[in-house]
């Protein structure tokens, strides 16, 4: 029996169930009101109907989802007891190989074999998966029926059956909120994991502090020694994502700011924070494409016009300034509520002491709000350091130890991308160097927000 | 005590020039402002711009009219047996490539597309009695006079556009292969149809898997997650998640569901459940205020009249909370659908010349797909990527504005 | 108009104020309102919550320009010239008109740096030295002096409620105004606190004209010598303070001042 057709069925029956329990608990309550024991009626008839719906799936279920992961284990097995299998190769690599091809013609995936010691697996193999899908089928459904048929017994006038469908619905919720954590362990697990298999191979110091990074000539089989220097990287990442595109995006954030809740007038506000708002609604992609297809070569037309040497069409500045753009929408908008945090009497009594608006603003709205505003470029910071596609199009490939802003440097993400890509051998220190480079990115995004999370609520705290 | 100061004379001439002075930083302060606005502003203008620029003239091509004269050619084909095996079997690019020969001269090979023949085999496929005639067929040109036409090409092609046009063959149509067509090895031949199916496919996976995730947890922890250490860990390990860079989920997607798990590579499954992890801390936050905002008196009027938590929850916290739900599970689909890093992770950067049957199948997604395109070679690239661009960004300005529109006509004030 | 004229009109006053109409959008808060303001005399606004005393305040340092909805008609003079003259500078005028508000708002600078924001950014002090001197000498009239002089470094947030209202007032002497207008200066504050800002403008009348808003009856009467009613945007009554609380000549003025309505 098929896998669709068996869970169809399942479907069915628990539809009959929730049906026929509902309109047991229905009749019973009736007698039961009739005879003047309303105190003994505790739940909604759906309730009678879902509790015996679920104890017909929910077991019938699991066993499904547990059959199906070991039953291709039993299947093998008893291909393997067929007398057909003695003359399987022994080498585990084509045994498997040829199992795997019986296995492709008997579930019908492929119509012939080009090895004729799988052909005469097939027969076996299909035998065999008809056994176990039958077995597993029947047991299911054996499963639903005493599943239904025990909670359909309960069934009474007064049986709590909310109170049961309810605790399962809050174990289904509680469960959901817990892939929260999974998913962090998951993370943290899986960088820990393979960094762990990196640092067996290559000195954590050397990789933290070295001062070379070319992994390539490692994977080429010079060793390993001083090829993983992620300093070069490290800087790359800071001189793009903290230095160049900070100073695009907090004047321009911050006085955006500043101007959209001091100055404009509310139409003018309607109408351009949206619009700014659509800056950081822009796909990164477009933004790497943006910056390698015309900001980089006008900036290097720009250098080389004024004589600059040395500039790259892949420059750091490309990169630094474009991702500084899509910045700008997010310092904006953490200044903006760190500023409309600042109470209004701060405003009208500088304003009372003839302070003009701008002295207002620098003098005592900024310094105010300026807990806040650093809080928002901390949060600005590590989300630029992590930002991936713009400088994987923009910014080179060359670990640059420079601080030309026309030259090319290569950062973080820009090296985890280029070291996964393509085929990749598992156990190599250059595909491995990834997750270690991962494992630092996240260590540090994790500082910044906990510590800019930290300062911003101290701040909204302060005016509370 | 000290001395007593003299009253101050505004009228004074310093004090009046140091009050223009004030007032002149005033303006100059808030120019600097409106400036920064304006800049910001020009930037997204300048990009739309480019890229409607370069990405209008990839919804067109350039079609050269080519007179087949069918009795004549060498094609051998019964008009009355046309099936596709026979027009498989027919040698058609051949066939075309001489055809073109007679009739337009020169380099006829560099004057078509390598997908030329596609347009005779679809028109005798669509009426075999041309096969007894001489027939006018519109076929698509190559790159290079695609390019010399529509702006500007090499001097060689600049050349043959110039003949062609005299000849009056040359025209232009709606590049309708673009939109129904995957990846390929020429640009006149791509299209995003294949990666836009991969990103529907995905999206399906992402939103069926973080919808009911987030918003059970939403619901948990607004309305029943005790104080306790452990549903602070929840919310701590959420906050974090929110602003963990997109790459690290790629790097979690490579490492746990296709080294350890084994699950297809490539395919729209592991991208859609790779997204969906990043997804569903924004709909929980979302979620939560969402659920915040509905007041308490709704919750103590439906417990004041007996229902049980989860009845309350579910018939009256939950459908009050939805629009602000949706909201934010539009906006952070949108999101997902403008991701390419962590999908780069877990192979979906392909080459896929065939749309995914399926969410198993090898897929690529309209963001890969421009990134791959960015970095091709031919330059008749550059507009098919900007295209792709343009038809990525009328997708997420409708979500957006849909969610707008949702939080317009649904926000409540309590 | 309803108001009763008395023998009140001073020869020359600081601040005078000619049938003044304030406008919000279409609504009309304040309907036609004169009155004199002048050193020798403090004067007291009271009136029902909502009865435009605060709004006719604003107007007379034009903090009214920050909505911008709001707009004045009639004429407002400040040693005879027209405020809203568009000669008249706005900057000026606030530091002529100093403004104490109902909450304490110091700012969240040091409590030197809050007395020395106004001399510092009308450039009234020749220097450091000549700053030290203006805000000992703003904080001793503001009698905080010997509470604070040991710590004028610490944040003026921190100080208590009545001491930052006393900072406030520092902060709006320290640039020698001419005129200082107080919005319900005590409401936040406790009995003691307040005794000590009445006790403030006993000691500031004479060197400053005062105008104070406030809700309470027996304050105006302890520390006025000028009250004016305010109901509905009209100015009822207008008197010499004693003869308002003890011979009210408007019904309403007595409703209010018996505690009919309020």
């Amino acid at each position: 029996m098929t896998g669709p057709a068996i869970l169809l069925l399942l479907a069915g029956l628990g539809a009959i169930a929730w049906v026929s329990a509902r309109a047991r608990a229905l009749r019973l309550q009736t007698v039961a009101r009739a005879t003047g024991r309303r105190d003994a009626v505790h739940s909604l008839p759906g309730y009678h109907g879902w509790y015996v719906a679920l104890w017909t799936l929910i077991p019938a279920g699991l066993f499904l989802a547990v059959w199906a992961n070991v039953s291709p284990g039993l299947v093998t097995q008893a291909v393997l007891a067929d007398p057909a299998a003695q003359s399987l190769p022994l080498d585990a690599f084509s045994r498997s190989a040829v199992l795997g091809e019986a296995r492709a013609i008997a579930t019908g995936l492929q119509s012939g074999a080009f090895n004729p010691a799988s052909q005469a697996l097939v027969e076996p193999y299909s035998a065999a998966l008809n056994t176990y899908g039958v077995a597993g089928a029947v047991l299911a459904l054996i499963l639903a029926f005493a599943g239904g048929a025990y909670a359909f017994t309960r069934v009474r006038p007064d049986f709590r059956a909310r109170t049961r469908v309810e605790r399962l619905v809050m174990a289904t919720l509680l469960v959901a909120s817990l892939l929260a954590i999974v998913t962090t362990l998951g993370i943290v697990a899986s960088l820990l994991w393979e960094s762990f298999r990196f640092f067996s191979m290559v000195n954590p110091i050397d990789f933290l502090f070295g001062l070379k990074w070319s992994p390539q000539s490692a994977a080429m089989g010079y060793g390993n020694d001083d090829a993983f220097g992620a300093v070069p990287l490290f800087w790359g990442t800071i001189f793009i994502g903290a230095i160049i595109a900070m100073i695009v995006a907090i004047p321009l954030g911050l006085m955006s700011a500043v101007y959209l809740t001091q100055y404009a007038s509310s139409t003018v506000r309607k109408w351009m924070k949206p619009i700014l708002e659509v800056l950081a609604g822009v796909p990164t992609v477009v933004y790497g494409y943006f910056a390698a297809l015309t900001v980089a070569p006008a900036l290097r037309d720009l250098a080389v016009s004024v004589g600059i040497h040395g500039a790259s069409s892949e420059s750091a500045l490309a990169a630094g300034l474009v991702m500084g753009v899509m910045i700008i929408p997010f310092v904006s908008s953490m200044a903006d509520d760190s500023i409309a945090a600042v109470p209004q009497s701060m405003r009208d009594g500088s304003l009372a002491m003839g302070a003009t608006t701008s002295e207002t603003i620098t003098r005592v709205l900024i310094p105010a709000a300026l807990p806040g505003v650093v809080g928002g470029v901390l949060l600005a910071v590590s989300r630029a350091i992590g930002e991936t596609m713009i400088v994987v199009m923009a910014a080179g490939l060359a670990a640059n130890m420079t601080a030309n802003p026309f030259a090319s440097v290569t950062t973080v993400t820009t090296q985890i991308v280029q070291l996964l890509t393509g085929d990749q051998e598992f156990d190599s220190a250059k595909t491995l160097a990834a997750f270690a480079l991962g494992l630092v990115l996240f260590i540090v995004t994790l500082l910044l927000n906990i510590v800019a999370l930290r300062v911003v609520k101290k701040y909204r705290e302060a005016y509370e | 005590m000290t001395a007593q100061r003299l009253p101050t004379d505004w009228k004074s001439d310093a004090m009046r020039k140091r009050i223009a002075r004030r007032y002149g930083a005033e303006r100059r302060f808030k120019l600097a402002g409106l400036a920064a606005v304006a800049l910001s502003a020009a930037f997204l203008a300048f990009l739309l711009f480019t890229m409607m620029g370069n990405g209008l003239r990839g919804f067109t091509r350039t079609e050269i009219a080519l007179t087949v004269d069918f009795p004549a050619s060498p094609l051998l084909l019964d008009p009355n047996a046309i099936t596709d095996e026979a027009l498989a079997n027919a040698n058609l690019p051949m066939v075309t490539g001489e055809v073109a020969k007679k009739a337009l001269g020169g380099d006829a090979d560099a004057l078509l597309s390598p997908t030329a023949w596609i347009s005779i085999r679809d028109a005798i496929k669509a009426d075999p009695k041309i096969l007894s005639r001489t027939e006018t067929i519109r076929v698509p040109a190559s790159t290079a006079i695609d390019l010399a036409a529509k702006s500007k090409g090499s001097p060689e092609a600049e050349a043959e556009v110039a003949r062609l046009k005299q000849q009056g063959v040359l025209s232009t149509g709606i590049n309708w292969n673009f939109l129904t067509a995957s990846d390929g090895t020429d640009p006149t031949q791509v299209g995003i149809w294949g990666a836009f199916k991969g990103s529907l496919l995905t999206m399906l996976v992402t939103l069926l898997l973080s919808f009911p995730v987030g918003v059970a947890t939403a619901l948990y922890l607004e309305e029943y997650a005790p104080k306790a250490w452990w549903t602070d860990i929840i919310e701590v390990s959420i906050n974090n998640l929110a602003a963990v860079p997109s790459i690290i989920f790629g790097l979690l997607g490579l490492s746990i569901f296709l080294n350890f798990l084994h699950l297809p590579r490539s395919a729209a499954l592991i991208g859609g459940m790779t997204l969906a992890l990043m997804t569903m801390p924004v709909i929980v936050i979302a979620g939560r205020n969402a659920i915040k905002a509905v007041p308490p008196s709704i919750r103590d009027a439906a417990l004041g009249i007996g229902a049980s938590p989860v009845q309350v929850v579910f018939q009256h916290v939950l459908p009050l909370a939805l629009p602000g739900i949706l909201t934010g599970t539009i906006i952070g689909m949108a999101r997902a659908l403008g991701e390419t890093a962590p999908l780069l992770m877990i192979g979906m950067r392909a080459f896929i010349a065939t749309p995914p049957g399926g969410i198993t199948d090898p897929a690529t997604v309209l963001p890969v797909q421009i990134f791959l395109w960015s970095d091709e070679v031919s330059k008749g690239f550059v507009e098919k990527t900007s295209a792709a661009i343009i038809v990525l960004l009328v997708f997420l300005l409708a979500m957006n504005g849909l969610a707008i529109y949702l939080r317009n006509k649904f926000e409540t004030r309590w | 108009m309803t108001q009763e004229q008395t023998d009140l009109t001073i020869a020359n006053p600081k601040m005078s104020a000619r049938d003044v109409k304030v406008f919000y959008g279409p609504k009309q808060a304040i309907k036609g309102v004169s009155i004199d303001v002048d050193m020798d005399h403090v004067t007291a606004f009271i009136g029902p919550s909502g009865c435009g005393k605060s709004t006719f305040l604003r107007t007379l340092n034009r903090m009214n320009d920050t909505v911008a909805s709001a707009r004045v008609e009639g004429e407002i003079t400040l040693d005879g010239e027209n405020i809203y003259a568009p000669t008249m500078d706005v900057v000026q005028l606030r530091a002529r008109v100093g403004m104490v508000f109902q909450k304490p708002n110091p700012f969240p600078k040091s409590i030197y740096e809050n007395i020395a924001y106004g001399p510092r950014i009308h450039g009234l002090a020749a220097g450091k030295a000549d700053m030290d001197v203006i805000v000992e000498k703003s904080l001793r009239r503001a009698g905080l002096w010997d509470e604070v002089k040991d710590r004028l470094n610490d944040s003026g947030t921190a100080l208590s409620g009545g001491q930052q209202q006393r900072l406030c007032i520092g902060r709006a002497i320290a640039v020698e105004p001419e005129v200082i207008l107080m919005d319900e200066p005590c409401s936040a504050l406790d009995p003691i606190a307040t005794a000590k800002i009445e006790e403030l403008i006993h000691e500031l009348r004479g060197r400053y004209g005062i105008v104070i808003v406030t809700h309470n009856m027996q304050q105006a009467a302890r520390v006025s010598q000028r009250t004016a009613f305010f109901h509905l945007g009209e100015l009822v009554e207008y008197g010499v303070t004693s003869d308002i609380f003890t011979n009210p000549r408007q019904e309403r003025t007595k409703d209010y001042i018996t505690g009919r309505y309020g």
